[in-house]
């Protein structure tokens, strides 16, 4: 990783006796995209708005380039933020908007108007500069929060779930444009979601939340691959879990044999740290488990046994629902692709495996 | 719209005709006091006998004129001193929690709950009891009348406070505006609309207020609808304007 | 939310800016208030209030039949009034509310017309309706139904239909904003389920504005119950009222004692249809 731009340290958030955050280290590396997921209450928007300076820590400290801002305000602290509903100046053109913080930074007149221009055609709104906020459109206002932003050339831009207001169409497409800006311009970003997509599509790395601390934080590829906990592997995406204990500790390199409760065997790799008997779950994604007629699957791969319980058109996909013979139910996604005849509910089938596309994590927590 | 029509018309129509009726009961009286106006006798008579604008050459004499601009500056200097002192008020209470917020807030608002004549004549006895009984006539009518409209002043910025989109101050002062600046170009601006229709608010009321005017004003520093009113009051049979039996 | 960089100097005018309005309400509305309610135990002579406490003035107030028939006639005028009020402000409600005319703004501030003329306009239509040679004498006369003018004025029931006009734009307000708080599809649902129009509205539309009737009847009847123009223009002194008794006792009788007295039960009443409306409140945000 290059340089740290941002770095939270132990920082901490009570109000009274409930903790919104309690004590998170992140480092945010320069120009890397940073992004806080979870559940709404999870403390993302508190850690964010710590970082603003708008909530102030009960302990910890947060430091941009090296330099502690925890009791700096929040118009001392050169952050450029986008809130979830803009929060544009209802009362100034986009242009006066825009221009506020250069005209707070006391920016000469002429030099306002040129970055303003500039800032204005960078999201593409040239020549609406003239208009109020109350006559653009949600992605046009997306768009002049981002400019606003922007045009201080922040230290760091912090982004408020700023896609939660648009329609579908428009999200996907900011989503793009946004990390497209963001890598052109290698700024710092510290992006704030419930959204999984957006993590997953916009972030270098995804800090996933949960209760006031961090689960997990790595790429996106690992956080969907190798969640690190069941509530990371629940959040993101659709996973089945396949309850299992470990019989033996795990080898050199990191792999255990592992029995299901409902029957069968697998060897793969396991969290750090498991002994023999630790209870574990295995997870399957849906569209990397696969649905078979037959037991007579690849040696090491496993079988488990069901029968069909409702069949789900998606489109792109169908979705098979295994009741699992040992309990619980399984999701199995068949590419729509033509080559496949969906099972009829009631029909008896296997969930099949191969070791490369389970995943262990511990049985709770 | 025709089909929405069909199942209404029956019991549609014969509230329609209720209305109607309401709809007289409220203007009839009204239009009443403007016909009367033009009557050519001295009489509180309808229907009026012979058309004239005497009374309205009347109400356009010092008798009347003197009355009404008193009444308007009264109502002018309230509703300036009101918003003054309401819009400290409304960021008080509207923004901040404070010991003492909930009896500031009962204290502000309970000019509007309680009888506008007490607080005509516990003003009254206040003012003659210590001893600044010389305050009777504008002053006191000014003192009165502020207390009577500051719940609409404090009330109508606190509004205007709370509908305001949430977080711009915020991305203000992110922008680099110190809370100075953010309150003189984001927070009053926006709040502009509230605070201008309290100011009205206030004059209006001050204007038509009869209960609280009655007890402090003094002959001569009266406004116009108490003087209005004495004169309904101790003339037996009248018209508008008319003092021919004075 | 910053109040942490705010610095002392800020926090002190802050303060101050409070304290200000604060102390003038102490000063010109609390402490009069507390002089009132002083004055009302203590003995009045010779316009003098003494020290010598005493429930002398409420004992008079409620003994003597011309004191006590004030208050109950005080009482039973604010309580028709706020009935008519309801009962006229209802179905005008409703209606502004349900129509899709193309004039349902106009009809509106129609209704809302009396507010901004001055209740003196208002009440001295109503004089030239009453009066001797008013409206209703000259028509009856005119259709011989009478051949002497009746006496119309001064009377109760003219100052309650006096007052009545002048608040009935309080109970359009009140009621509307309850029957806009109704979901249209509830009516809906219960013609969906059978019902015909007159019963949705007597077991969905009516219940459900109930809390705005009786919000209308409430605010109707505290005002009138301390009006002064129109008890004083439509009634005479066989008809006073507690506003103006008061009006008698403080500027007339100097009997300051007595009129404060007056101005508690006013007071006291005006609390007591605070806390009704307020439990009304609560119920209705219980719902």
């Amino acid at each position: 990783m290059t340089e740290t731009a941002l770095a939270l340290e132990r920082i901490e958030k009570r109000y009274g006796a409930t903790t919104a955050v309690a004590g998170i280290d992140l480092a945010v590396g320069a120009g890397e995209f940073v992004t806080l997921l979870g559940p709404s209450g999870c403390g993302k928007t508190t850690t964010l708005n710590m970082i603003a300076g708008f909530i102030e820590p009960n302990a910890g400290s947060i430091r941009l380039d090296g330099r502690p801002i925890e009791s700096l305000p929040p118009f001392k602290r050169d952050l450029g933020m986008v809130f979830q509903d803009y929060a544009l100046f209802p009362h100034m053109t986009v242009a006066e908007n825009v221009a506020f913080g250069l005209r707070m930074r006391k920016v000469d007149g002429a030099d306002i108007a040129r970055r303003v221009a500039g800032a204005l055609d960078l999201v593409k709104l040239a020549g609406l500069g003239e208009r109020r906020p109350g006559q653009l459109s949600g992605g046009q206002r997306q768009r002049v929060a981002l400019a606003r932003a922007l045009v201080i050339r922040p230290k760091v831009l912090l982004l408020d779930e700023p896609l939660s207001n648009l329609d579908l169409k428009l999200r996907e497409e900011m989503r793009l444009e946004i990390s497209a800006l963001q890598r052109r311009l290698g700024i710092t970003t510290v992006f704030v979601t419930h959204d999984q997509g957006e993590a997953l599509v916009m972030s270098d790395r995804i800090a996933v939340m949960n209760a006031g601390r961090i689960e997990q934080i790595a790429s996106p590829r690992d956080i969907y691959e190798r969640p690190a906990s069941r509530f990371v592997a629940e959040f993101i995406g659709m996973m089945n879990f396949l309850d299992a204990t470990a019989v033996g500790d795990p080898d050199a390199g990191g792999r255990a044999r592992l029995s299901f409760v409902g029957g069968g065997e697998i060897v793969v790799p396991v969290p750090p740290g498991t002994r023999s008997g630790a209870g574990l779950a295995v997870t399957i994604r849906p569209e990397r488990a696969r649905l078979d007629r037959t037991t007579n699957t690849a040696a090491g791969a496993i079988a488990i046994a069901g029968r069909v319980a409702r069949v789900v058109y998606l489109g792109n996909a169908i979705e098979v629902r295994l009741e699992l013979a040992g309990g619980g139910t399984a999701a199995i996604e068949i590419k729509n692709d033509g080559r496949q005849t969906p099972p009829a509910p009631g029909e008896d089938a296997f969930l099949t495996a191969a070791p490369e596309d389970c995943w262990v994590v511990p049985r709770s927590g | 719209m025709t089909r929405a029509l069909s199942w209404r018309h029956g019991p549609w129509t014969a509230l329609k005709l209720g209305v109607a009726l309401i709809y007289a009961f409220i203007v009839g009286p009204i239009l009443i006091t403007a016909i009367v106006s033009f009557n050519a006798v001295n009489r509180s008579q309808f229907p009026p006998q012979g058309f004239s604008l005497r009374w309205w050459g009347e109400a356009f004499t010092p008798q009347w004129l003197g009355p009404l601009a008193f009444s308007l500056e009264l109502s002018a200097v309230t509703a300036l001193i009101s918003t003054a002192l309401g819009l400290p008020l409304a960021f008080a209470l509207a923004r901040h929690e404070f010991p003492g917020r909930g009896a500031l807030a009962a204290l502000t608002m309970s000019p509007l709950i309680l009888p506008t004549l007490v607080t005509g004549i516990a003003l009254l006895q206040f003012l003659q009891i210590a001893g600044f009984g010389a305050l009777l006539g504008f002053w006191a009518l000014l003192i009165g009348h502020v207390v009577i409209c500051l719940p609409f002043s404090v009330r109508t910025v606190a509004i205007s406070l709370k509908a305001m989109p949430p977080a711009v101050e915020q991305a203000a002062l992110n922008l680099g505006a110190t809370p100075a600046t953010v309150l003189r170009e984001i927070t009053i601006p926006l709040c502009k609309a509230g605070i201008f229709a309290g100011a009205v608010f206030a004059f209006i009321h001050s204007f038509s207020d009869v209960n609280l005017s009655l007890f402090v004003a003094r002959p001569g520093q009266r406004p116009v609808t108490v003087t209005i009113l004495s004169f309904l009051e101790y003339v037996g049979d009248f018209v508008f304007g008319d003092h021919s039996r004075d | 939310m910053s109040s942490a960089h705010r610095r002392g100097g800020r926090r002190a005018l802050h303060v101050l800016l409070v304290a200000g309005p604060a102390l003038f309400l102490i000063v010109f509305f609390a402490l009069p208030n507390a002089y009132l309610l002083s004055a009302s135990f203590q003995v009045s002579e010779a316009q003098q209030l003494t020290d010598t406490l005493t429930l002398d003035n409420y004992r008079l107030l409620f003994t003597r039949p011309f004191y006590l028939n004030t208050i109950l006639r005080t009482f039973v005028i604010g309580g028709s009034v706020g009935l008519i009020v309801v009962v006229l402000a209802y179905p005008l409600a409703y209606f502004l509310v349900r129509t899709s005319s193309r004039w349902k703004g106009l009809l509106i501030a129609l209704s809302l017309a009396p507010l901004l003329a001055s209740v003196i306009v208002r009440t001295y239509g109503w004089y030239v309706i009453l009066s001797r040679e008013g409206l209703v004498n000259n028509l009856l006369r005119a259709l011989d139904v009478i051949g002497e003018p009746l006496r119309l004025l001064p009377s109760s029931w003219a100052i309650t239909i006096g007052l009545a006009h002048a608040l009935l734009p309080y109970g359009v307000l009140t009621i509307m904003s309850s029957l806009n708080g109704i979901n249209p599809s509830l009516e809906r649902a219960a013609m969906g389920l059978g019902a015909n129009r007159l019963r949705t509205f007597l077991s969905v539309v009516l219940p459900l504005s109930f809390p705005g009737v009786a919000g209308g009847f409430l605010l109707a009847f505290s005002i009138a119950i301390s009006a002064y123009a129109t008890p004083a223009i439509l009634g005479g002194p066989s008809t006073e009222v507690m506003a103006t008794q008061i009006r008698n006792l403080m500027v007339s009788l100097l009997d300051w004692s007595l009129g404060s007295a007056f101005g508690v039960v006013l007071i006291v009443s005006s609390l007591a249809i605070l806390l009704a409306t307020a439990a009304l409140g609560a119920k209705r945000s219980a719902l």
